[in-house]
């Protein structure tokens, strides 16, 4: 693959013109003739029954034409996957603070609130339960659906690795720990609020426009639940003000609610969001409670790991069934062992809910995993990286899971290269020997990761794009995941150009539409490079055929004997024949200038019972070294270098890369250092960006990042991944590298002043106050 | 009321509501949506306008008082055809964009930065874009852009605006 013209070469993101010049059109920034605008009305109630809902005050309401209640929907608006536990608005009962409960459109925003305001709701408040730990007491109030199975119903799921006995094995080790980490609950924080646009068609169905990730869940859903057949329902996403996995659930109820209220008023109707509504709506990263048990011999050789924890799904499952999946594969780390096991428990409570969030359960295993492994090389007095590169995995190992690494794992090539770059062996040494007395103490931590490639034994994986000849020339592409901020197009496009090795400036890629795209699964854990990239080459490649037949026939020879010189066909008379020419004759010859790829992910199987198998087709790795300087007066803590460098297989769209590396970063250091969605009895204690800090420019360091390209053979052009994982491995190394300078640990995220100072948090007493002023008011 | 102002280098004249903010006037009453709203309380730097030259969050300014004064919002940003101008050129040039709805306030920041200052260091930078947030970029190849057009600017001081 020497001469790759485009594929990992210097190249622009290909929607960022119109981006820079403000003429991007968000769903915000959409407006039709006619259109309604959408409100809805929101629980103030962690827990409550709804004992009445009179939605006709709101209709007398000047400027209001619909009002809509789980009632306009087919079964209540029953959906969800994998557990069909959510309502598009709430039916009986409501679960936490800002579940929807009833929408309404009206002629302007503020009739629409006023809208609001006059629905009558009268909730019964029920008990409700917000520790996690006391989810599953006896007495503890149901939150979840009845289930059959005798298991309490604020039961979600039980998830299990099993590799031999590490209980015995911890016994005979020379070195073992045991600790408890906690993490807590993370806001997305796009940009972009949520919003959607619905717009009902002569024929009685409804296109939808709507800031999602994966538009074809949406559009099955609303069949569903509006009764419709598929070709009544399109949904279209348009350009999305990112996303971070947080575009799903949600959303899908907005446009539920939207769709609902369009046919209704048979108008547009538009509905988005203001940021309190957004934070106080939204699923976030759930909470985790750990307790890690390492065993390890004196010479450095990890021997046994115990992981247990428990996971908070809050109001609904979402996707965290499949979040606690992820985390049980990823819980022990990138490491060998002879013996290891993981239980992980996922429960109900009445705080918010939790979904994806970029990293699925990996995130948040790795601030724990990755802060017991340091402690454990402390213990042993050994070098934190060096002791890495002792366990780590690298090719022709057999994971935990019972999984042969037989190609792609450039782990100890990431820590390696971060060692250098960071200057590791000096720094260590050097701040060892910083005066006891000093108030502002350096510190340096390292922090390694593994993550499984697209969805793995969680579900069919496959994707479906199609590429297109039009009369002008142009090439279009379509495929069923979307690009949320993240370059996917741009990875199209270079693909699609290097295959049928034309200009990617011939080359659009549309937007995602289920009119027009193949159903390709969902857009999430970081599978859209291979997945869709892989069924992007595919069909470029199906498409080629055709050109190269065309050719032979233009130049009077065989198929094999056709060369190309840049655009340019070239055969055995040495007669240059340009690509527009050759697309030319490919139409007189009645050759068919579309074709689509499909590409099937290799088969892979979990078993869910006995704990092992092979969880992902291929791994991401990588390791990353923070620097800090933390001032002992404060407790603040300065991220003053960060070194990343991740083991992604081929790079395709390396500008993309970096900018996907480096904002994964900064999700991380917030995560490490502030952001913390904290519930106090169910009620968000941050609404907005006054009081939810996440990393302005001042608080990111320069970065130095860099990649390992170990090739994965399946990949398109042997690419795997890089968005989730970028992020993984950040708050852990921050998290090292404090307790490098201060001596200190704090095992429960984030690093704020008050732990870093105090070593624990200042008692906070939550007032549901600003949560309903901003529900009904703002 | 009617207000007049200079909005992007012509006069407008239009008839708003007394109660609404600098942001809501441009966005649903100008239709000019390159203007974002992410926060509505001044805290994330997306719905950035230069008023008078000056950085200011458009959602902080109540409309009636840009009465008489000169509003530039990103629609007023680009080179003389059109196109984009050196500063946005360089934003796609480095890779600044991912979802680019910060992007607009971006662009309005670097340029309120560098009308005041020909050649920031990259803390300067910093410092300057303190105010607008970006979840997806961690704001390295914006610091890159926004560095790049000051070093270039710096090379051609000669270079008018229009020029860019």
């Amino acid at each position: 693959m020497a001469d790759l013209k485009y594929i990992g070469q210097p190249a622009q993101r290909v929607d960022a013109l119109d981006k820079v010049m403000g003429k991007t059109k968000y769903v915000g920034d959409m407006s039709i003739p006619g259109m309604l605008y959408a409100r809805t009305l929101r629980s103030e109630l962690p827990h409550a029954r709804i004992v009445r809902l009179d939605t006709s005050p709101a209709l007398q309401v000047p400027g209001v034409v619909a009002v809509v209640t789980s009632a306009d929907f087919v079964n209540h608006s029953n959906f969800g996957f994998p557990i069909s536990d959510m309502y598009m608005l709430a039916h009986e009962k409501v679960r936490y603070v800002g579940e929807g409960i009833a929408s309404v459109a009206a002629e302007t925003p503020e009739a629409a609130l006023e809208g609001v305001k006059a629905i009558i709701c009268e909730l019964e408040p029920l008990p409700a339960v917000f520790d996690m730990a006391h989810a599953l007491d006896p007495d503890a109030p149901q939150i979840g659906p009845n289930r059959t199975d005798g298991k309490h119903p604020n039961y979600i799921g039980h998830y299990p690795v099993y590799k031999g006995n590490p209980k015995e094995k911890l016994l005979q080790c020379d070195m073992v720990i045991d600790q408890k980490y906690e993490t807590v609950m993370q806001e997305h924080a796009y940009l972009e609020t949520e919003g959607g646009l619905a717009i009902p068609t002569p024929e009685g169905g409804v296109v939808v426009y709507l800031s999602c990730q994966s538009p074809f869940i949406p559009r099955n859903d609303l069949c569903k639940v509006l009764g419709l057949p598929a070709d009544r329902v399109r949904v279209i996403v348009p350009p999305v003000g990112g996303s971070f996995g947080g575009k799903d659930d949600l959303n899908y109820q907005t446009a539920g609610q939207v769709a609902a209220l369009a046919l209704k008023a048979k108008r547009p109707v538009r509905m988005t969001f203001s940021r309190e509504e957004s934070i106080i709506a939204s699923y976030k990263r759930g909470s985790m409670r750990m307790n890690i048990k390492l065993g390890a011999d004196k010479d450095g050789t990890l021997r046994a790991c115990e992981f247990r924890s428990l996971y908070d799904s809050g109001a609904y499952s979402s996707q965290s069934p499949f979040t606690s999946w992820r985390a049980s594969i990823h819980a022990m780390g990138a490491y060998r062992y002879d013996d290891c096991t993981v239980d992980i428990d996922t429960v109900y409570t009445n705080t918010g809910y939790a979904g994806a969030y970029r990293g699925f359960g990996n995130t948040e295993v790795c601030s724990g995993i990755e802060q017991a492994i340091d402690e454990m090389a402390d213990a042993l007095k050994m070098d934190p990286l060096e002791f890495r590169l002792k366990n780590c995995l690298k090719v022709g190992d057999v994971t935990p899971h019972g999984q042969l690494l037989s190609e792609s794992v450039g782990l100890r090539d990431c820590l390696l290269a971060v060692r250098k770059m960071s200057d590791w062996d000096r720094k260590r040494k050097d701040f060892a020997n910083q005066s006891p007395s000093a108030e502002k103490r350096r510190g340096i931590g390292v922090s390694a990761l593994f993550h499984g490639t697209s969805l793995g034994a969680e579900g069919l994986d496959e994707a479906t794009a199609t590429i297109e000849i039009h009369a002008d020339n142009q090439v279009t592409i379509t495929s069923g995941l979307t690009d949320y901020g993240t370059g996917a197009r741009t990875v199209y496009t270079l693909i699609a150009a290097e295959i049928l090795g034309i200009q990617p400036e011939r080359i659009k890629v549309h937007n995602p539409d289920t009119n027009t795209a193949k159903d390709s699964g969902p857009t999430v854990a970081s599978r859209t490079t291979i997945l869709a990239g892989n069924s992007v080459r595919v069909a470029a490649q199906n498409l080629l055929q055709n050109l190269d037949w065309a050719a032979a026939d233009l130049l009077k020879c065989d198929v094999y004997q056709v060369h190309r010189v840049g655009e340019d066909y070239i055969g055995p008379s040495e007669e240059l024949v340009s690509w527009d020419i050759v697309v030319k004759h490919a139409r007189e010859m009645g050759l068919v200038l579309s074709a689509f790829g499909r590409w099937s992910a290799p088969q892979i199987h979990w078993d869910e019972e006995k704990g092992t198998g092979t969880p992902y087709f291929a791994y991401h790795f990588g390791a990353q070294v923070a620097e800090v300087e933390v001032d002992l007066k404060t407790g603040h803590t300065d991220v003053v270098n960060i070194w990343a460098v991740h083991d992604i297989g081929k790079v395709i769209f390396p500008q993309g890369a970096y900018g996907q590396l480096y904002g994964g970063i900064s999700h991380g250091l917030g995560y490490g250092l502030y952001e913390d969605l904290d519930y106090q009895n169910g009620y968000a204690q941050s609404i907005n960006f006054d009081t939810y800090l996440i990393p302005t420019s001042m608080d990111m360091p320069e970065i130095q990042g860099g990649f390992v390209e170990a090739t994965f053979s399946a990949g398109p052009f042997g690419a795997k991944n890089i968005a989730e994982p970028a992020m993984v491995p950040t708050a852990p190394a921050i998290l090292n590298a404090i307790a490098n300078a201060t001596g200190r640990r704090i095992r429960k995220l984030p690093a704020n002043l008050e732990r870093v100072m105090l070593g624990k948090e200042l008692t906070k007493k939550g007032s549901p106050f600003s949560c309903k002023v901003a529900l009904k008011i703002t | 009321m009617l207000i007049n102002f200079t909005l992007n280098h012509k006069p407008v004249s239009i008839d708003i509501p007394t109660d609404i903010t600098l942001s809501v006037m441009l966005r649903e009453h100008l239709k000019l949506t390159g203007t974002k709203e992410a926060c509505e309380i001044g805290e994330c730097g997306a719905c950035s306008v230069l008023l008078d030259g000056e950085l200011v969050n458009s959602c902080l300014v109540a409309a009636p008082s840009v009465m008489g004064r000169e509003v530039i919002t990103i629609e007023g940003i680009h080179a003389e055809d059109g196109g984009p101008n050196d500063l946005q050129r360089n934003f796609i040039e480095k890779g600044a964009v991912q979802c680019g709805f910060c992007i607009p306030g971006m662009v309005i920041a670097g340029e309120a930065l560098l009308a005041i200052k020909s050649e920031p260091s990259r803390l300067e930078i910093r410092e300057a874009l303190a105010g607008n947030l970006c979840r997806c970029t961690g704001y390295m190849q914006i610091v890159d852009a926004i560095e790049t057009t000051a070093k270039e600017r710096a090379e051609k001081p000669n270079l008018s605006k229009r020029e860019r």
